[in-house]
Order: structure tokens, then sequence, then C-alpha cells
């Protein structure tokens, strides 16, 4: 930890989550063309100082898409019609083009899905790491050529002075992610938010580019905000978790809590499925695919693919209007689950 | 790349063999024999006396077997020897070089003139896709591929020679004679470039590395300098090298209008006349300096997108 060489210090220990960094409110994300209902549908979300959050759900559940809507970089047709997030204390939804600019790269950093993609094939690897450096700490060129081959060197590249000057072709996928990290770094960011980091890569080098996230962690006081639907990734690497449904978060607290004692039948679903797969035994499958959020207007949208509503007899109870997220354990343990128990707040 | 250089060079070689064979063949390929087709071009006298036309065969050295008069060309065409015209008994060279130049600088000025206006025409439609701008750019683009060179060449002759007066109806003699024709000539290869940029720029803009570059704090702008133009212009650069090439033989059509001595009027007399050493030779070259420019053009793709280089290396 101490061979960082100069931590930030942004004024805490990482072992002691800070104040939120990252604060969102009643997010909506709406595709007005498509007519499909929000994607994103009231999403509440926050990434404290120096916490690794996971964000878990399956395809479709509009994980990435949050991701790019805290970087501002919209797909074509979609649109945030409702909420906040505030990073900092300053919201990224209503912040002019310009300031975006600024804020990308030196306060929030992404990493990408496909990291030999996210690289430009014409150009040089170095000249991608330097871009946030220069940009934003006005780092002179032959000063960023010297950094960023400390960087490549830090992120585990071997020969960085060789390989700042290859192209994104040379690279294996896992040295591609560590350029990516590397890039992403340059200009030391706040928070980063890693869309599946490792989902393209293979299980040793998936192991390693974690490894990697997590010192950095350490080192920076960094927040992550972690795009995953890898449980097995989940609970390694993150002290909160939030699970992700339709549009919504369904539930969320600590990974301890989340694993030890899930309280929404979506969530135990997932740990179910992906223990199984684990154990190499019979595969489980969550009944029915994930609904389109207009599909469900007035009750739970888990509701279709639930054995639990039917099992407590309380379908009439689910389909008749949608839970709250609401507090239903200690250590801040939500869940939008009209089954999981009322939790008084301790004060 | 040393590997790359010498396999380009031995392609480029035998491609250049290849070429050499058909620039030689193509004026054989009419029918009727040579020498009285000359004969007949020099004497207005349709009975020939046929040995006229035998003296004359053997003096060209056509009554050897035609595998025996290639290699002969060939040998002659390493050393720059072309022959002589038929017709004016000048030396080929002679007559190429200057209408070959010609060509080569009213190509080059139609299609500078035409790249000049067409990427950032065709760049502002990928970055306006859909929008006004975009419709306008798009139906100019298809009006320039859809104006035929022998309409709009008498149209420019019309307006600016004769009801303004501020260009020379035709001639070559001084960079005034080359505006009109170039700009004729740069109307639909102008379009083009425009739709194939803007389809390019498209294409890239929607790139995954664009948005990564966005992510690190890149303006717009600025991702389009350093990530936008290299990769969006390779399809741009084919298409140029295309029409650069297509243009050596010059533009017959343009040359005739406005009275300029290129290629493309060289040759087309040459082929009424039959004149088979100008055919052959004009042809050698415009074929030669085609399978240049692509070698280049190949080399060039390495160069922009280093990850060609090891694939079709």
């Amino acid at each position: 930890m101490s061979a960082a060489p100069m931590p930030i210090d942004r004024g805490m220990p990482a072992s002691s989550f800070g104040e939120p960094l990252l604060e969102i409110k009643g997010l909506r994300v709406d595709f007005p063309e498509v007519g499909d209902g929000p994607a994103i549908d009231g999403m509440d979300l926050t990434v404290r100082r120096g916490e690794i959050v996971a964000l878990v759900g399956e395809s479709g559940s509009g994980k990435s898409l949050t991701a790019l809507t805290m970087m501002g970089l919209l797909p074509p047709g979609a649109q945030v019609t409702d909420g906040t997030a505030l990073l900092d204390g300053e919201d990224v939804l209503s912040m002019s083009p310009k300031r975006l600019n600024k804020v990308r790269g030196s306060k929030v950093a992404m990493l990408f899905q496909q990291p030999k993609v996210m690289l430009d094939p014409t150009a040089r690897v170095g000249g991608q790491v330097a871009e946030a450096l220069r940009r934003h700490r006005g780092v002179g060129r032959r000063e960023a050529k010297a950094r960023v081959v400390q960087m490549l060197r830090d992120v585990g590249i071997p020969e960085p002075s060789r390989r700042a000057s290859a192209f994104s072709y040379q690279l294996s996928g896992g040295m591609a992610q560590r350029v990516m990290i590397a890039a992403a770094l340059s200009a030391d960011p706040e928070l980063v938010i890693a869309d599946e980091p490792t989902t393209a890569l293979d299980v040793t080098v998936q192991a390693q580019i974690l490894d990697l996230l997590r010192r950095k962690r350490d080192e920076l006081g960094l927040s992550i905000l972690l795009i995953t639907h890898d449980l097995g990734i989940v609970s390694t690497m993150a002290d909160r978790v939030a699970v992700m449904y339709a549009g919504r978060i369904v539930e969320d607290g600590t990974t301890a809590d989340i694993f030890s004692s899930p309280q929404h039948p979506y969530t135990e679903a997932l740990i179910k499925a992906s223990l199984l797969e684990a154990d190499r035994g019979k595969l489980f499958s969550i009944p029915g695919s994930i609904a389109h959020a207009r599909a469900m207007e007035r009750g739970c949208r888990f509701l279709p693919r639930c054995p639990k509503a039917a099992e407590l007899g309380i379908s009439d109870m689910c389909s008749g209007a949608e839970p709250t997220l609401h507090t239903c354990g200690e250590h801040e343990h939500h869940s939008r689950c009209h089954a999981a128990p009322e939790h008084a707040e301790a004060s | 790349m040393l590997i790359f250089l010498i396999r380009r060079t031995l392609v480029l070689v035998i491609t250049l063999l290849i070429v050499s064979v058909l620039a030689f063949l193509i004026p054989y390929a009419g029918e009727g024999d040579p020498a009285r087709k000359i004969l007949r071009a020099r004497v207005n006298d349709p009975a020939l006396d046929q040995s006229q036309v035998d003296a004359l065969t053997k003096e060209l050295g056509l009554d050897r077997p035609i595998y025996e008069q290639y290699f002969e060309w060939l040998g002659n065409t390493m050393t720059g020897d072309f022959g002589f015209s038929y017709t004016s008994r000048v030396p080929v060279s002679e007559m190429v070089a200057p209408a070959l130049s010609v060509s080569i600088s009213l190509a080059l000025a139609a299609l500078l003139l035409a790249l000049v206006f067409a990427l950032p025409l065709g760049i502002v439609a990928a970055t306006r896709r859909g929008g006004k701008i975009d419709n306008v750019i798009t139906f100019l683009s298809q009006s320039a591929v859809s104006a035929p060179e022998y309409w709009v060449g008498p149209v420019l002759v019309l307006i600016f020679a004769k009801h303004l007066g501020w260009l020379p109806s035709g001639g070559w003699s001084g960079l005034a004679y080359i505006v009109m024709p170039a700009l004729a000539l740069s109307l639909r290869p102008m379009g083009y470039f425009t739709q194939v940029t803007r389809a390019a720029m498209t294409e890239v803009l929607a790139a995954p590395y664009i948005t990564a570059a966005r992510s690190r704090g890149l303006s717009f702008p600025k991702t389009l300098a350093r990530h936008g133009m290299r990769n969006s212009m390779l399809p741009v650069m084919t298409l140029f090298s295309f029409w650069f090439a297509g243009l050596l033989g010059g533009s017959v059509v343009i040359e005739v209008i406005f009275n300029i001595p290129g290629m493309g009027r060289l040759l087309y007399t040459s082929v009424l006349n039959n004149d088979v050493p100008v055919i052959q030779g004009g042809m050698m070259w415009i074929l030669t300096l085609a399978v240049v420019i692509n070698t280049i053009t190949d080399l060039l793709y390495g160069v922009l997108n280093p990850a060609i280089r090891v694939t079709h290396g």
C-alpha cells in the first residue's frame, strides 16, 4: 500500500467511508422514440468516498445506461427526464457541456467492458493514456511522456516505455484494460465507474485486474462504482451492493448483509443462480424475462417471476401497489419487496 | 516491415509484367491488318497495292510472331524507347510525356478541389446527421454526383467565358486555363468524396474509442481531430486514388470541350489513326502509374492504420 508513488490525501482513511461522493436520486432515463417506457425509472444510489459499490443485475436492467448517464455520455436517443445526480455536491445531469468536459476524466473516469475496442486502433497507446493528464492537469508533452511510462509501470505493464508506443492490436485484452486503467486514473479522478471491466477477460486476468482496481482504491482513496452481473466478483470486491431490476434498485446493503440475508426475491434468485453455477451443478435460472418499465404500471415489477408472492399468498398486495425501497435491516439495508420486514431506522 | 516491402515490390513487378502484355495487345484487339490500316490512313486510296502493304509489314516487323514482337517491345520499353508514331514519326515518349503531365495536372487540380470541399462538408454532415444541414449537404452531393461533365463543361463556358468573360473558354497556356476544366471535372468526385467522408465519419463517431476519449474529458471537436479524422480517412483515400488512377487517361470529354492537349485526346486520336506504338506506349505509361498509385495507397493504409500492416503484410 505504501508503495504508491504519491497517495492523494482525500482527508480520510480508506477504511471508514466518508460522506457521499455520488448521490443519485430519482433518476429517470427515457428513450422517447422507442416508447417502451423509461429504461431507468426512479433510481436511487449513493457511493461514498473510498467505497466500492457494486451495481448488479441482469442484462437490460439499466446498469450500463446508468454508467453512461453519470458520465454525461448518453447514447443517441436517450434522455434524462427526471432526477439528480450529485457528484461532490454538483449535479452532473444539469452541467453545461463545457463543465462536463472538465469533470470527465478529472473527477469521474470510466472503464469499459471491451478494453481493446476502447482504444483508437490508429493511435499509440501512450498518447491516449496522457490525454486526461494533459487536458486536465496542464502537463506538457514531454513531461506527460515520462508520467505515462511511470503510470503504465504502476498498473503492471512490463516494458512500459516500449508499450507506450504500441498500438492496441499489439496488446492482449488484459494489457489493454491495464492501459485503460492508467488512462482513467491519469488525472486523479475521485470516482471510477467500471462497467463490467473484466467480463471480456479470462479468469486469471480477471483476478489481476480486480486486484489492481482494489489496490488503486486503497492507495488513492478512490470511489468505485463497479457494474457487474458476476456475484463472485461482487463478494470479493464490493463494500456495498445495489441490485438493479427493470430500471430500479430493488435492494441495497452491505455485501455481507446482501449475501447472508437477502431481502428481495430477485436478489435471492441471483445468489442461488450463481451458487449453483459455482458448484457446477444444475444451472438455476430465473424464470421469465426482464419486464419493461411500462408493462408494470402499478404492481411490483418482479411479480411475474416471483416465487415468493404465491408462496406467501400476497400476490394481490404485490400486484396492487409497487413496494417502496424501505429499510429492512441494520447497516442501511433496503429492499423493494412487500415481504421484507420494515426495520425501524436506528438513529 | 522489410519483408512487407520486398513482398510488395515483387507483387508490383509481376503486376507490371501483366500490365505490359495488356498494353501491348490492346491495339491488336481490333479487326484487320494493321499495315493495311496504316496505309489507308496515309494514302487516300481504297485499292491498295499488296506489295506496298507487304513492304510496310516487313518494315514494322509485323510479320514476325507476336511474342517476338512483344519481347522486343518490352525490351525497348525498359530502356525508355517506346518507338515512333506511325502517323507523325515522332518518338512516342515525346508525345506521351507532355500529354500525361497535362492530364495529371488537371486530375490533381480537380481532385484536390473536390477534396477541399468534400472533407469539411462530409464531416459537418456526419456530425449533424439527420438534421437540416445534413439534408442540404446530402442533396448537393447527390446533385454533384449526377452532373455529367459534357453538361457542366458547356454551362461553365457559357457563364464564365461567354457572359462574364472572366476565363478563357479553351486552350492550355496558363493557370487561368485550368480553372474551368478542373471545376467541371471535380463535381462528380466531390459528390462521391462527400458521401464517403460522411459515411466513414458517421461510423467512426459511433466507435467505442470515441466514447472512451470523451470519457477522458476531450471535447467533441478535439476528439474528432485526434481520433475521428485518421480513422475515417481510409475509405476517402481509397476513393481518391481510385479516381486519380482513373483520370490519368485523361477525360476525353473535358479535353475535347476545353481543347486541352491531354492523354484523353492523344489516345482518342491514336485509336482513330490506328497509331499502334502511341496506343501501346500511352497505355503502358497510364497502367504503370495506376499500379504505382495503388501500391502507394496500400502502403499509406499501413501508415494510417498500423493494424492493417500485420493482417495484409
